[in-house]
């Protein structure tokens, strides 16, 4: 999708048009979804938290100024509702069997042993820092979007995500002799 | 494979999701009915609002009436009065009409 067709989809959906939106969600989704999913540890929970972002950013759509892009706004969103949602039910909790299931659903690629070590050093991270880093190292997107997201100062992004992937690459050590 | 490629590796495949219709079709469900919602929450607003206004409008008239019940009597039989020209002047005219056209 071009920002042109984004900016237009905007405009639209702000109109009222839920064809335009659904458009949007379509788009965004995954990345929003594969943030949510890594900043709050648990499945089926963070497909719930990543649906109430797009429903209050379709809410708020009127106040979207668009200095930033429509999927950096909306997980900004995400990650306000994961964090408030987490303060009031206290620490998550941490559904090992379900994400064990999914873990093996997973054809190919990174050894379960170090998908495992990684979900769990990343439930461990504090979490604004698992935050940065399921941004920036999980989703791809820049340090600035990425404090743009999170309202935080680029540096304190910056090192959020050093000291998060150092913290990762030393949960993967006891996996080294492989 | 280093521990760079390996934590890229686990990252990127832990928590992927597929792209599903299925939760864009639920998110405009939940917006849709979202919307109903506060649609329906301000007519309510705005139709007890008319009927406040109305009860509180009805009282003030009432009370008015219960001071100057002699005005009242008077306005209902200058009303009647009104009524009753008109039905006698309408009457008239339809009776009038067809004989004019014969």
């Amino acid at each position: 999708m071009t920002p042109n067709d984004e900016t237009r989809l905007i405009a639209a959906a702000r109109k009222g048009d839920s064809r335009a939106y659904a458009a949007l969600v379509d788009a965004h989704q995954q990345a929003v979804r594969g943030f949510l999913r890594r900043f709050a540890g648990h499945w089926a929970d963070a497909d719930d938290l990543a649906q109430e972002a797009f429903v209050t950013a379709w809410r708020k759509l009127g106040s979207f100024e668009g200095r930033s892009s429509f999927r950096s706004w909306v997980s900004g969103i995400g990650f306000r509702i994961a964090r408030d949602t987490k303060r009031a039910h206290g620490r998550a909790q941490v559904r090992d069997s379900d994400w064990l299931n999914e873990q093996e659903n997973v054809e190919g690629g990174a050894p379960v042993e170090d998908r495992i070590a990684v979900q769990r050093a990343m439930a461990e991270l504090p979490d604004d820092q698992r935050a940065a880093v399921a941004l920036c190292l999980g989703e791809g997107f820049s340090h600035s979007e990425a404090a743009d997201i999170l309202k935080m100062p680029l540096g304190t992004v910056k090192s959020h995500v050093t000291r998060g992937r150092e913290r990762l690459l030393r949960a993967l050590e006891p996996n080294d002799e492989r | 494979m280093n521990a760079e490629a390996r934590l890229a590796a686990a990252l990127g495949q832990s928590a992927a999701p597929v792209r599903d219709p299925s939760f864009t079709l639920a998110v405009i469900r939940a917006a849709e009915s979202e919307r109903f919602r506060a649609d329906a929450a301000l007519s309510m607003l705005r139709w007890g609002g008319l009927a406040a206004a109305a009860a509180c409008l009805g009282l003030v008239l009432a009370g008015w009436a219960g001071v100057h019940w002699d005005e009242v009597q008077n306005g209902i039989l200058a009303a009647g009065g009104i009524f009753a020209l008109v039905a006698t002047a309408r009457l008239m005219t339809q009776r009038l009409a067809p004989a004019a056209v014969r």
